[in-house]
């Protein structure tokens, strides 16, 4: 049984459709990637999950059924648009946010306080999360996601805001979390991070269903269209490209409209061209993105 | 513990121990304590102990009787006797008197006598030798009509069924009442205002959407409601208790506070109009703190629940005046004119029973009636950032 199923689900807010008909299911374990670019309607989406809005129609099922109270101890979210409280001391904050998940006092303690070192941010429990700096906040927001151990984890943007070795710490963090079971939804606009970490995605646009399924299977469902070459001595002029770009020693000759890979390499040994690499080139996620989000590719 | 209870404890954890609250609190016994050593001051300043002398060609304070007992504030004053005016004059050159008195031989039969002094005499000195003359002047007279005649009269009014009663002597006990309602208005505004404010910034940071997915917006906001009444109530409780301090420690010295008491039907009109007040005021503005979009919104339509609750203060001339008229009776009736109004009637008149049971009911009714607002309110406004929620959006069918 999926740890989140949605089905078919449309939400309007007046003339404005933010979903629409949007269905994709996350199995258990599984790190699922939910992209899109802004005001896409990944954040409706996420809140339909949450049962924070009720869709207009469709279903959304989340471990194993309609969202309950009891559920939401066992589910751990952090949005885009972080939420902490300023006036209060960092591990008071943490305190709260823990009980409200039904931690009791001493487990939140023991909790927060290996985060806290593991983030290091142990020296500055006792300060006023205003007087934290922006990533350090970050840091806390995260903290105050994982406290309860959840089963599913629902994480908007976690790296905005990161430098790289902490960036690294929470990308180290999640494929932890993985590793343990939980379910992870993450929402990134790094496409590389997202390439690096996630199993399957959900691409939405406009509120519709863009892209959805494996990684594997997408970046080969949009191949074909480059391939990556590398001869001894210069390649010879090749009719059917599109524009020739340099990578690393080899060249990546992105192919004109229905010029086919295979053809490029027959004219390439019919001109008896010694070939030391010839592939097709597998699209990254990040022009993937682009591509579908101004227009080409499909709704899945 | 229920979630509900944390978000209470945590609503007033994070309200009461800061330093904000605090200051408030004590500016109450700050401002009682300012207000009575400005009362001392006063009188302070309007008695002046040095002795009066005396010339009595009258012989009734030949062999006098001492002058009454004198209370604090007021100092008592030494009255010297002497033979002749110039003696006396002489006493006042040399500023050993402030002033003295000539008692004319016909004093009994013109009740007139002279006053010599270099300044004015203050209040304090005449009433006391006035006090001294009258005890010498009744020295033959039963002392406890002697007492009666030099202490005045007291008027009592008292109800046609005994219930109630009132004198000139009892006028602290109609302030009580009025007082209380006051601190209970101020209370409930106090409250009030941390749970708007806090509603707001829970929106305007972006908690909001991390709170209501650990728990039920219900409780959310019933934690909330429950936390900032205690709020009000530890502000109350604080008062009273700086109150009833200073009233123990004042009585000692002051007169009208040793007759202090509170009237039963003001202990019941406090708890069934002023408690179901403070829930009402608590949720309307959490309402208002869901529905707006900033804190400085929240405050300018705060306004429209605090200017009725005053209008009753505005109107204590003719609610005083007419405790019974028609007017005064509706403003009993209103919800927010309500508790105010019979506060200050209660001092006033014996309200009808049928009153107290319509006002409080009505005032039940609508500290429900404003949660249930405050939960719609909140559930439809909990995440429109930077839009306020429209008030007929509350109201509409679901």
């Amino acid at each position: 049984m999926p740890t989140v199923e949605i089905s078919h689900i449309t939400k309007t807010f007046g003339p404005l459709k933010a979903v629409d008909d949007v269905s994709f299911s996350i199995e258990k374990g599984e790190l699922f990637g939910l992209l899109g670019p802004n005001g896409a309607g990944k954040t409706t989406t996420i809140r339909c999950m949450l049962d924070i809005f009720k869709p207009d129609s469709g279903s959304v099922a989340i471990l194993g059924g309609a969202m309950s109270e009891a559920k939401k101890d066992h589910i751990g979210y952090m949005p885009e648009e972080r939420g902490l409280y300023q006036d209060i001391p960092l591990e008071r904050c943490l305190a709260y946010l823990g009980s409200l998940k039904g931690l009791s006092p001493s487990d939140v303690k023991q909790r927060s306080e290996g985060y806290l070192e593991r983030f290091d941010l142990a020296a500055h429990k006792t300060k006023k999360v205003k007087e934290l700096s922006k990533g350090m906040q970050q840091k806390a927001q995260i903290i105050a996601t994982l406290l309860h151990q959840p089963e599913l984890l629902i994480v908007d943007e976690p790296f905005a805001g990161l430098d790289p070795v902490n960036t690294q710490m929470v990308k180290d963090l999640l494929r932890e979390q993985h590793q343990q079971g939980v379910t992870i939804v993450l929402c990134s606009h790094q496409m590389n991070l997202v390439e690096e970490l996630c199993d399957r995605i959900v691409l939405i646009d406009h509120g519709k269903v863009m892209l959805y399924g494996g990684l594997e299977d997408i970046r080969h469902q949009f191949s074909g269209h480059a391939v990556v070459v590398r001869a001894e001595g210069p390649l010879p002029e090749l009719k059917g490209i599109e524009r020739v770009e340099p990578i690393n020693g080899s060249t990546k000759l992105h192919l004109a409209a229905g010029m086919k890979p295979q053809e490029i390499l027959k004219t390439l040994v019919a001109k008896d061209v010694t070939l030391a690499q010839f592939e097709i080139a597998m699209p990254t996620l990040d022009e993937i993105f682009i591509r579908v989000v101004q227009g080409e590719g499909g709704e899945a | 513990m229920s979630k509900t209870w944390h978000v209470a404890l945590h609503e007033y954890s994070r309200h009461v121990f800061n330093k904000r609250f605090l200051l408030g609190l004590l500016s109450v016994p700050f401002v009682i304590i300012l207000m009575v050593g400005l009362i001392f001051l006063i009188v302070a300043m309007e008695t002046d102990a040095r002795p009066v002398g005396y010339v009595d060609f009258s012989g009734i304070l030949a062999d006098p009787v001492p002058p009454p007992e004198i209370e604090p504030p007021d100092k008592p004053v030494e009255f010297r006797p002497y033979a002749d005016e110039s003696a006396a004059m002489a006493a006042l050159d040399h500023g050993e008197i402030q002033a003295y008195y000539v008692i004319p031989e016909d004093y009994l039969e013109t009740g007139t006598l002279s006053v010599v002094h270099a300044e004015a005499l203050k209040d304090g000195p005449r009433y006391q030798f006035y006090d001294f003359l009258a005890v010498n002047l009744l020295r033959d007279t039963d002392p406890a009509i002697a007492r009666r005649i030099v202490e005045s009269d007291e008027v009592i009014v008292q109800s046609a069924d005994g219930s109630r009663s009132m004198s000139s002597d009892s006028w602290f006990n109609i302030l009580v009442p009025f007082i209380a309602a006051i601190a209970f208005i101020i209370a409930m505004f106090t409250a009030g205002g941390y749970l708007m404010q806090a509603v707001v910034e829970e929106k305007e940071n972006r908690t909001m959407e991390v709170l209501i997915t650990s728990v039920s917006s219900n409780q959310f906001m019933a934690g909330k409601i429950i936390g900032d009444i205690a709020i009000g109530l530890t502000q109350i409780l604080a008062w009273i208790g700086f109150v009833i301090i200073g009233i123990l420690v004042g009585r000692v010295k002051l007169e009208f506070l040793q007759g202090i008491e509170i009237p039963p039907q003001a202990l019941l009109l406090i708890a069934t109009i002023l408690l179901p007040a403070l829930v009402m005021v608590c949720a309307l503005m959490a309402a208002i703190g869901a529905t707006v979009s900033e804190a400085r919104e929240g405050q300018q339509m705060t306004g429209l629940i605090s200017l009725p609750i005053w209008i009753p203060y505005m109107l204590t001339g003719i609610i005083i005046g007419s405790p019974n008229a028609p007017i005064v009776v509706a403003l009993s009736l209103f919800p927010l004119t309500a508790p105010l109004t019979m506060l200050i009637r209660q001092g006033m008149t014996n309200i009808p029973a049928w009153q107290i049971v319509a006002s409080s009911a009505i005032m039940i009714l609508s500290a429900v009636g404003s949660i249930w607002l405050a939960g719609r309110a909140f559930r439809l406004g909990m995440l429109r950032y930077g839009k306020r929620l429209k008030w007929r959006e509350i109201f509409a069918k679901s």
